[in-house]
């Protein structure tokens, strides 16, 4: 008689290995969760952690090793088979169908039907059943495509909730959301889990896992590092294991002295955008700009740098105002942008990395108006190489690298057009692994010694604190505190990026 | 979540603004002409237009999914040819038969269309021009220099003549045409495949991963678009009462425009029956109306052109006045 | 500023002639010679000549594949061509008619078609939210309609002093003025395309639009000269078409923009943008053209023709993706 072998395990993964043409994606990882926790994944951009997600979900077969799910053994043709085990997945960017409601979406391919007919009355009921329970602010008869990310990544949530899930998945489910949002998830995930569902989530964010896991997973380099206690971790032991080396001084943020005043902005104004923003930035100044996501800081510098049209405002370069009406006048007078997504905004993914870097100064570069290949060349390679981009060669397709060395790329790009005085960056590390950050926030650092003004929107309070010499804060539209290094914390940071502090300070400016 | 007025609604409605416009169309004309509206006209309008109301429902289908089909009209062609030349060289008799091998042929060179498309990865445009040359090739062919006239057609033409199908209430060609209409409007809102197809067109990798068979789907949708095509090739030789190589040449824009005006996006996922229905109700009343009020036939294509871009210009008008309004209803 | 681990990238483009030669311009180029043996073989009088002398028939269409093929590269696309054509044609026609000198009715033609381009980039740039594809199957109708009103009842217009026209028509020796201009034509647009910033921005936008308007490319501003030009090519493309016809109707120039399209990407060039080379588009329509000239000459059927070309096509579309899909199981098999 066979012996049943119940696992203690409610999930187990046994020397995992993915191979795509080329590069080795996973390498013998293994993996084992728990019924009933909550198990974090961390590990650098291109350390396999989205990969492996996808062997679990179905998406990808492994050419090794093997998969227990409730001790049992399974092999996956397609994702149908895993969803219908038990396996549910919610992704960073929502898949879903955006002209569809979002009943329609939790029930796309397990409708609700009598004879071959779909039963729309009790589908809408039943949604609008699961999303009360989430705590949801709309209706399941709205349209997908008309809801925020927040909201949309809900009702992922409520569509794995209705396939009955046991295993529940969510890849960076805080990276879209605003501080508010993400309490709101980690309420949705507490409710989870006491409904004996387990989960495994990946971040980029220590927060959410200090806050959430009981036990994380590091995998680095396609390899299986290691599973901690959370509750046993420090951040230190965690980027280490994450990065292989330590990172000690994170934030390489060098003194330097500010100059003369660089850009000043007054009277900013964008119709449903932002408000009366004012604000300026000095030589050798790196001034952050934060604020939850929303608050119309991606709005203010795409104005300024000529993407879209303030309705008024000035803009002053060196004092003199300037009329930016287009990209190309914000290049001109030295106002360069690195652009919030860098793959849909700041690359062309097909092309190499030369003809990446050198797309503002080509005609520059020309001759006449005929394009000069070899100038190009070596002038792309010299900055590439400056940033330090881990490519073989200036002809390897952007699309090849990973998100931190597409991040030099941008960075690179602006560095080549040679007549920068300010540079602006949207998000720099957005996406970007710890080693890489690093990375950037060294040049930042250069850039600022060299003399140039620097502006860094950020979501992420630790870079914001630790390189910004000044800080703007903004929300809804309107730039509600401005702190210095010394006086800014994280506390105060929050208060003026939800209002409370705003509402103060016009009060107070009131009296 | 603020609570839409009723007005709000309609404007925002596409089907509805269409019948607000075919209403003012329909009564501007009727107050020139007062014959417009009588059972007698509609019913020929109908029966005209069947053809291009019928296969914008297979048109309608493509867009959902994101694709386009120029090869319709040639499709309609080689199988109406066909039948027209059995019927000539008396190959066949039966009104039935005929119906049944151009419908069949339809959807054989429909089912090619889409497998190339869904399997061999080709564009819909590239895949679906090709095909246009193909299939109106082998219409020429099949006719060998010749072409089948009313006498040469015999009982067939007498299809669209008769009431039979109805039990003698309207004529053939339109009980077909709602038929269709029927059959469509119940497997698009009411049955999985239906909703596949919009899943599709909304976001077809989306569909992939949940486990839909996108090929699938996109082979039914470019077959159900041939059958539909070789259907109206039995249906246009009747109606014309003559089989011709080159029959309905350029037409297919007519079926896409219909389309377009209906609210259907080339960019899939969204778009009803009604809305096609109602954009060829919309093109159909425009030329029949337009000789009505006093405007040369001649200038027919003109204005149907005209009114095509008006109605797409107008769409982005609106949509872009609707967000002005939104963003100045945010509070700063 | 130095890079930290001093790692180097290279710079050095990777020419080869193995790759020059298995790259679809070069394999078009060794289809373009199969097909002219293949011609030499089954029709006896397929000389240098006789190409040359049927050549203005089809010179008037590979005109136009260029400029579209700049459309195409953008990743817009334009199906209003034939019906400018027409109505180019027409009004060259009706001017002539009326007494215009000629040096005027070659005016009215460039300038009907220039504009009638300007009001397809007028359309596509100010209302970017709709696909080009809707906007000129809107514009097809508007032109085509408006030169059938001018044409009246009759549909059609013949003319009555044709001395200009047979001077367009002209040769030097067997060549046609029309083959100069089309090898002109030929040149510039190719050596824009591969040489100039113009020809680098118009492979941006198509590769991503909206990186290309954030790096500063004038978007708006090159569609719109691209939709210009190729208007005033279908002008000019109507001219010489009279030249030949010595007339317009309602039928002039029907399908010239799926010929075109066709032509393109049978050259390589993809609709969605940023792919492909004018140099294959330019062996392509001489390859197709040579074919149609070959197998007219045996008297195939024009049909018959239309079904080749059509296939053709298809498979020059379908065969690579085919040939990547086997290559991609081999890969995966081979590290089973």
């Amino acid at each position: 008689m066979e012996e049943i072998k119940l696992s203690e395990y409610v999930l187990e993964l046994k020397g995992i290995t993915k191979i795509f043409p080329g590069v080795k994606a996973l390498n013998n990882v293994q993996f084992q969760l728990k019924p009933g926790e909550v198990h974090a994944l961390m590990g650098e951009n291109g350390a396999g952690k989205s990969t492996f997600i996808k062997v679990i979900t179905g998406v990808h077969k492994a050419e090794e090793g093997e998969m227990y799910l409730f001790g049992k053994k399974v092999d996956f043709k397609g994702p149908r088979d895993a969803q219908q085990a038990g396996i549910a997945a919610v992704y960073q960017h929502p898949t879903s169908y955006p002209d569809l409601t979002v009943t329609e979406n939790i029930f796309m391919n397990h409708e609700i039907k009598k004879r071959g007919i779909i039963q729309w009355k009790q589908m809408n009921e039943e949604a609008q059943g699961y999303l009360d329970e989430l705590d949801a602010d709309f209706k399941s008869t709205a349209e997908m495509g008309a809801l925020s990310v927040a909201q949309q990544q809900m009702v992922e949530i409520a569509k794995a909730v209705s396939t009955r899930a046991r295993i529940i998945i969510l890849d960076e489910p805080t990276a879209a959301l605003t501080a508010n949002e993400s309490q709101k998830l980690y309420k949705i995930v507490d409710k989870l889990k006491e409904s004996g569902v387990s989960i495994i989530f990946i971040s980029h964010r220590f927060e959410d896992m200090y806050r959430l896991a009981s036990r994380v997973t590091v995998f680095r380099d396609s390899q299986y590092i290691g599973t901690y206690d959370v509750n046993g971790i420090t951040n230190a032991d965690l980027i280490k294991a994450m990065v292989g080396r330590e990172i000690n001084d994170l934030f390489p943020k060098p003194e330097v002295k500010p100059g003369e005043e660089m850009l000043r902005v007054e009277n900013f104004s964008r119709v449903g955008y932002y408000k009366n923003v004012n604000f300026h930035v000095r030589a050798g100044e790196i001034v952050g700009l934060t604020g939850l996501v929303g608050a119309g800081r991606t709005e203010v510098v795409e104005s300024v740098c000529g993407i879209t049209r303030q309705s008024e405002g000035k803009v002053f370069l060196e004092g003199k105002e300037v009329a930016i009406k287009n990209p190309t006048d914000a290049m001109k007078n030295g106002i360069i942008l690195l652009p919030e997504d860098r793959q849909k905004t700041g690359l062309i993914l097909s092309w190499g990395l030369g003809r990446n870097v050198t797309l503002p100064i080509v005609k520059k570069l020309s001759n006449n108006g005929f394009t000069n290949d070899k100038k190009e060349r070596e002038l792309s390679r010299k900055f590439l190489e400056d940033v330090d981009t881990k490519a073989v060669t200036i002809f390897d397709p952007a699309s090849s690298l990973s998100g931190g060395n597409q991040q030099k790329v941008v960075v690179a790009k602006a560095l080549a057009q040679d007549n920068m005085k300010v540079i602006i960056m949207d998000e720099p590390t957005k996406g970007v692994d710890v080693g890489a950050k690093a990375e950037i926030y060294a040049i930042m650092g250069e850039l600022a010694q060299k003399g140039f003004a620097i502006i860094m929107i950020s979501s992420e309070m630790p870079e914001i604190l630790g390189m910004s010499d000044r800080i703007y804060v903004m929300c809804n539209g309107r730039v509600t505190g401005e702190l210095s290094r010394e006086e800014a914390t994280q506390e105060t940071i929050l208060e003026f990026a939800m209002e409370k502090g705003g509402k103060k300070k016009r009060e107070e400016a009131a009296k | 979540m603020e609570k839409k007025s009723l007005l709000k609604k309609i404007t925002g409605s596409r089907e509805a603004s269409l019948v607000i416009v075919l209403i003012v169309l329909c009564i501007a004309v009727t107050i020139k002409s007062p014959n417009f509206m009588s059972a007698q006209n509609i019913l020929e309008i109908l029966k005209n237009n069947a053809v291009i109301m019928i296969m914008a429902l297979g048109m309608l289908c493509v867009l959902l999914i994101g694709g386009i089909d120029i090869s319709i009209t040639s499709t309609l062609a080689f199988a109406g040819m066909t039948i027209g030349m059995m019927y000539k060289y008396d190959m066949i008799e039966s009104t039935l038969l005929g119906f049944a091998i151009a419908t069949a042929m339809g959807a054989v060179c429909g089912l090619l269309i889409g497998v190339i498309i869904a399997y061999g990865k080709v564009m819909p445009i590239i895949a679906t021009m090709g095909f246009m040359y193909i299939y109106r090739g082998f219409a020429y062919l099949v006719a060998q220099d010749q072409w089948a006239g009313a006498d040469a057609l015999g009982s067939f033409k007498d299809f669209t003549l008769s009431n039979s199908l109805s039990f003698g209430l309207i004529n053939n060609t339109i009980t077909v045409a709602i038929v269709c209409y029927i059959v469509f409007f119940i497997v698009l809102k009411w049955t999985k495949f239906g909703r596949c197809i919009y899943a599709v067109g909304s976001n077809a990798e989306a569909a992939e991963i949940s486990g839909i068979n996108v090929a699938a789907i996109k082979t039914a949708v470019y077959t159900i678009m041939g059958t539909l095509a070789g259907l109206c090739g039995a249906l246009a030789t009747s109606v014309y009462a003559s089989a011709q190589p080159n029959m309905l040449t350029s037409k297919e824009m007519d079926v896409i425009a219909a389309c377009v005006i209906g609210g259907v996006s080339m960019n899939g996922g969204r778009g009803s029956v009604l809305g096609a229905l109602l954009g060829a109700l919309v093109l159909s009343v425009i030329s029949k109306a337009l000789p009505l009020v006093g405007i040369n036939a001649i200038a027919q294509n003109t204005i149907k052109g005209v009114i095509i871009v008006a109605v797409i210009v107008l769409n982005v008008l609106t949509q872009r006045m609707m967000d002005k309004a939104n963003l100045e209803s945010r509070e700063m | 500023m130095a890079g930290k681990s001093g790692r180097t990238i290279s710079a050095t483009p990777d020419k080869s002639l193995k790759k020059a030669l298995l790259s679809w311009e070069g394999m078009l180029l060794l289809l373009f010679i199969a097909i002219n043996i293949l011609c030499k073989c089954i029709s006896p009088v397929y000389t240098l000549t006789n190409v040359l002398r049927e050549m203005p028939k089809y010179l008037t269409e590979i005109f136009l594949l260029f400029p579209m093929a700049y459309i195409l590269l953008m990743g817009e696309i334009d199906i209003s061509v034939g019906s400018t054509v027409c109505l180019a044609a027409t009004m060259a026609c009706l001017s002539s008619n009326a007494g215009v000198p000629f040096i005027g009715v070659l005016a009215v033609g460039l300038l009907t078609g220039t504009v009638c381009g300007m009001i397809n980039g007028f359309l596509a740039t100010r209302f970017r939210e709709l696909p080009t594809m809707i906007i000129t199957l809107g514009t097809q109708i508007v032109f085509r309609g408006i030169a059938e009103i001018a044409l009246g009842d009759g549909g059609s217009v013949s003319l009555t002093n044709a001395d200009g026209f047979r001077m367009i028509a002209g040769k030097v020796g067997p060549v046609p003025y029309m083959f100069f201009i089309v090898i002109l034509c030929a040149v510039l647009f190719t050596v824009i395309a591969e040489k100039r910033v113009f020809g680098r921005s118009l492979y941006a936008i198509g590769s991503n639009s909206r990186t290309a308007f954030y790096s500063g490319v004038k978007v708006n501003q090159m569609l719109f000269i691209s939709y210009t030009v190729l208007g005033l090519l279908a002008g000019v493309s109507a001219l010489f078409l009279t030249s030949a016809t010595y007339g317009a109707n309602t039928t002039t120039g029907k399908g010239f923009e799926m010929d075109a399209i066709a032509m393109a990407v049978f050259g390589g060039i993809s609709t969605a943008g940023g792919k492909g080379k004018l140099v294959g588009g330019i062996i392509s329509a001489f390859t197709i053209t040579c074919l149609r000239v070959g197998l007219g000459q045996i008297n195939m059927n024009p049909q018959v023709i239309l079904i080749i070309l059509g296939a053709l096509l298809i498979c020059a579309v379908l065969l690579p993706n085919i040939s990547q899909s086997i290559s991609d199981k081999k890969k995966k098999a081979s590290r089973a």
